[in-house]
Formats: structure tokens, sequence, C-alpha cells
């Protein structure tokens, strides 16, 4: 079964029929927000039931479109967390993403401007390193971008996206080794991106994530996972009844390679590797259930197919 | 920008002088600081590196006198009674007559009225002449705060300077070479019509 990210924005009224239905059909409910009389609901659906979901939502004023960045976990880097760079343009960038069904973090690098001071400390790094892409919203200048961005990147091994004032071109042409994705003329400004042209620049900032994220996917196809994050995602949610008292937006994160759970690892990390998924298979047997850099919670690693000879 | 007289920036990086020339077009709007400045050249240089911000000021008046927001009426027992036409500086003027005058002295009715007990022998109009504020001191540190925030992030170490309508803010990653410094800020002064 081919899944599909969507979002299904529609009104609070009988959006549990929705709800149902994606769930029969055997698709996973990422995130909900009931905003007010409105429902988004980013989801990962069958590829060929798009259609039946659109017709159900139509008569409840529900609209779906396609979320290229739904079960996505991304780390939006700025230099720090002075003016300078928040709201605008770190922010925006973020905000962006969300957009698109990612779920965003923001890691405000404590050294991370100035072309000579910039460094990345190790929690920083392992910070970064715990998402599926990290995004670089850097400045102005070639010339501090050139020399600065070897710092901010040293450790980090996920799919980089780097963002500055600069052409793309000369983005590509100052940094090396080349990192994943390059978004030019989006560097530091001071005021909310509203003109045509940064909409459309944040824009090419989407599809630039989305190419990087699909090459990702198409390499870890390769090298199936042994269950998928989603799925692994409803097994948590189903058996183990504390995460419904969380108050996170997002109790568990779903990401392309694992999940975030945000229970404490001390007393929660041992029942979850225990957690039987099918079969007498369990969490254990096909995942690192780890310490995240984030607060106390849990990150989990799926592995590959190949790791495990498994597949559930 | 088209309220000041003056407004340029100059810049090795033309994408960075487009940038910075919005950053501090956005930032003087958003702190109401277009009617203070008159002329401003902004010199950035990210290789060495260097920031530097030099301009001029509007005239700005004198200090801030209680006459100039408060109306002073003599009672029959004597003392002062001020009519507050303008809050903006009620603070400052309670704090300036409570140093002079002591708290037992000095009474608020309601909201836009003081009653002040002078002492005998002294005129109770001369409150009037009571200097309550310097509003230009809290304008440089708005202009300093401002070229803080156009400035870029790293450039930790800097002079700032202000004096008759001119100032000069220079920034930099490095220690800053005071003989490099005056050359620039001259220069660059020479630039808006101005010696220093």
């Amino acid at each position: 079964m081919i899944f599909v990210p969507i979002t299904y924005k529609g009104g609070v009224f009988r959006h549990d029929e929705v709800v149902d239905l994606i769930e029969d059909l055997g698709g996973y409910i990422v995130q909900k927000h009931m905003i007010a009389q409105e429902v988004v609901l980013q989801c990962l659906v069958p590829k060929e039931d798009v259609e039946l979901i659109e017709a159900v939502g139509r008569p409840l004023g529900g609209e779906v479109t396609l979320a290229p960045l739904v079960g996505t976990e991304i780390a939006v880097v700025s230099p720090s967390l002075e003016i300078h760079h928040l709201p605008h343009s770190s922010c925006d960038v973020a905000e962006y993403l969300r957009r698109a069904g990612a779920k965003t973090n923001m890691v405000g690098l404590a050294r991370g401007f100035g072309k000579r001071i910039a460094n990345l400390n190790v929690e920083e790094r392992d910070t970064i390193n715990e998402h599926d892409l990290a995004v670089y919203v850097l400045g102005n200048f070639e010339t501090c971008i050139e020399e600065k961005f070897p710092h901010l990147r040293r450790g980090v091994h996920v799919p980089i996206v780097l963002t500055g004032a600069p052409p793309t071109d000369r983005l590509k042409a100052v940094i090396d080794p080349p990192v994943e994705g390059y978004v030019g003329e989006m560097g530091r400004l001071m005021h909310r991106t509203k003109r045509p042209e940064e909409l459309s620049v944040l824009d090419v900032m989407v599809e630039e994530v989305s190419r990087v994220l699909d090459e990702k996917r198409a390499a870890i196809a390769k090298d199936p996972l042994s269950v998928s994050p989603a799925r692994l995602m409803d097994v948590i949610l189903e058996k183990v009844p504390d995460i419904h008292e969380v108050t996170h937006p997002t109790p568990v994160t779903v990401q392309m390679v694992g999940l975030r759970v945000k229970l404490p690892y001390e007393s929660y990390a041992k029942p979850l590797r225990a957690l039987e998924i099918e079969e007498g298979v369990t969490v254990g047997d096909v995942a690192d259930v780890l310490p995240s850099k984030m607060r106390n919670y849990i990150w989990i690693r799926i592995k590959p197919f190949s790791e495990t000879n498994t597949m559930v | 920008m088209a309220a000041l007289e003056y407004f340029a920036v100059e810049c090795a990086e033309e994408k960075g002088r487009e940038a910075y020339e919005r950053i501090a077009n956005d930032v003087l709007l958003d702190l109401d600081l277009v009617r203070l400045v008159s002329k401003l050249h902004i010199f950035i240089d990210p290789r060495v590196p260097v920031f530097a911000a030099v301009g001029t000021t509007h005239a700005f008046g004198g200090p801030v006198r209680v006459r100039d927001f408060a109306d002073v009426n003599v009672d029959e027992e004597g003392r002062a009674v001020l009519s507050i036409g303008d809050e903006t500086y009620l603070a400052p003027m309670l704090l300036a007559l409570w140093n002079r005058f002591g708290k037992d002295y000095v009474e608020q009715p309601d909201r836009f009225s003081v009653v002040v007990t002078v002492p005998k022998g002294e005129d109770p109009r001369s409150i009037e002449e009571i200097v309550v504020a310097h509003p230009e001191e809290g304008l440089y540190k708005d202009l300093v705060y401002a070229l803080q925030i156009i400035a870029p992030e790293g450039f930790k170490v800097r002079r700032e300077y202000h004096h008759e309508g001119v100032f000069y803010y220079v920034a930099s990653e490095n220690t800053l070479d005071p003989e490099i410094v005056e050359t620039l800020v001259a220069e660059k002064l020479r630039l808006i019509g101005v010696t220093l």
C-alpha cells in the first residue's frame, strides 16, 4: 500500500466520520488540531483512497490538500534567538514548513552568530541530528556564510537545506563540501514576509525541502524500515494509555525513520522496548529506544529490514 | 527612506547592501526614529569585518519643564495646583516634586491634578520651571538600540558617540583600533557634509 501525505481541513461538525473513514481505510492521523470551529488533520492515507476522502468530506465543508511534509520533523536552525533572527525570518520559515505538514523545532544556537566566533556545541549538534532534516537560516553576506557555515555543520549528518541572501548559485559556489539543498534570496530581514517575491521564495524553500526529503525517502525505500513510523505511533497510542495524559500538541511525533515519544525516558523506555507490535515482535526487536536530547523524551529509531530481517 | 534628508548604505556585496537598506528602513520606522534622524550613512565590510553608521539628528529642543505639560495655579491657601495636560511626564514630575518638597507636601487628589504645599517664602509659580526630563537622553538610547539591531549580530565590540546632533556607531567582531575608527568615521562623515 502506498501512502500519501494529506491535510484535511474542515468543520468540527461530523468530523469524526472522516476520522473513522481514514482509520478504516488503514490510514494514520499524524496530527490533529482543533482550532475553534475548525479541524485540521494531517494524515497519511492510501493513495487510491484520496478521492474517497474528498468525496466524504465535501458535504461537510472539508477540503483535502496534498501536504508533502506530513510525517517529518524538521529542525530550523537559527544563529541565535536574538531579535536579529527572530521572529523574522526564522519563525516565518518554520511557519511555512508547518503549513506544508512538517513538525518543526527551532534550534537557536548559543554561539551561531559572527563569522569568526560561530560554533556549534555538542548538545546542539545531537539535537539537530535527531531530526529528519535541518534548515539553516543564515544571513545576508556571502563572505560570512562561506566562513561560518563549516563550523555550524560540523558533525551534523542529517540532510541540510541552507538559506541565505546571496543567490542560490553563489551559495552553491561557496559551500564545500556541498549540502543537500540551497535556497537563495532569503536572508535576514526585520519585517514579516508578506511581499509576493518574499512569499514565492518561501514556496521555493518548501519545494527544496520536499525534494531533499523525497531523495531521503527513495534512499530509505532501498532498505525499507522494519515497521512504518506511523504504524508504530498507532500501536503506542493504543497500548500506552499514559500517552493520552501528555498535554503536548504532538505527544508522539512521527519522523521518517522514527518517533519522538514525549514521555520520560527513565520510567517508560523499558516498557516501550517490551511493547508488542504484532505476533510476538516487540518494539525493542525492530527499533532502538534512545534518550532524546530534547528534555527527557524518548527517541525511537526504527531499524531497517536488513538489520532485523523482520517486517511488521 | 523618503523622510530622511540623506540615506545611503555602502557595502562590498550588492545583495548585502540591498538587504541592509531594507533592514535599516524597517528598524527606524518600527522604532519611530525617522523623525529624529536627518542623515544616515551606513558602511559595512564583512571581510574586515566592520559596521559603521554615521549621521546627524534633528535639533530636539531642550529639557522638558513642568510648564510644558501642566498649568500651575495658586489657590487661596497659597498652594500650587497643577493641572496636567499630558500624562507622559507625570511619573518623572512626581519624582522631581517628591525630591524637592518631600512626599508629605505633594498630593494627587485625582489623575490629572497635583497639589503642592510650598515652603513659606517660596513662590509657588517657580514650580513651572522645574526640569522633569531630558528626552534627548532617551532618544539617544533608542538610536543606539536601533543601530545595535541593524548591525550584524556578531559585531559585539562597539564604539558609539553622540554630541550636538552628530552621531556615529562603529561595531566589529574584532577589537576596534581607535585610529581606524577615527579615520573611517571622519571619511564617512565627510560624505554627509560633517566634520567632527
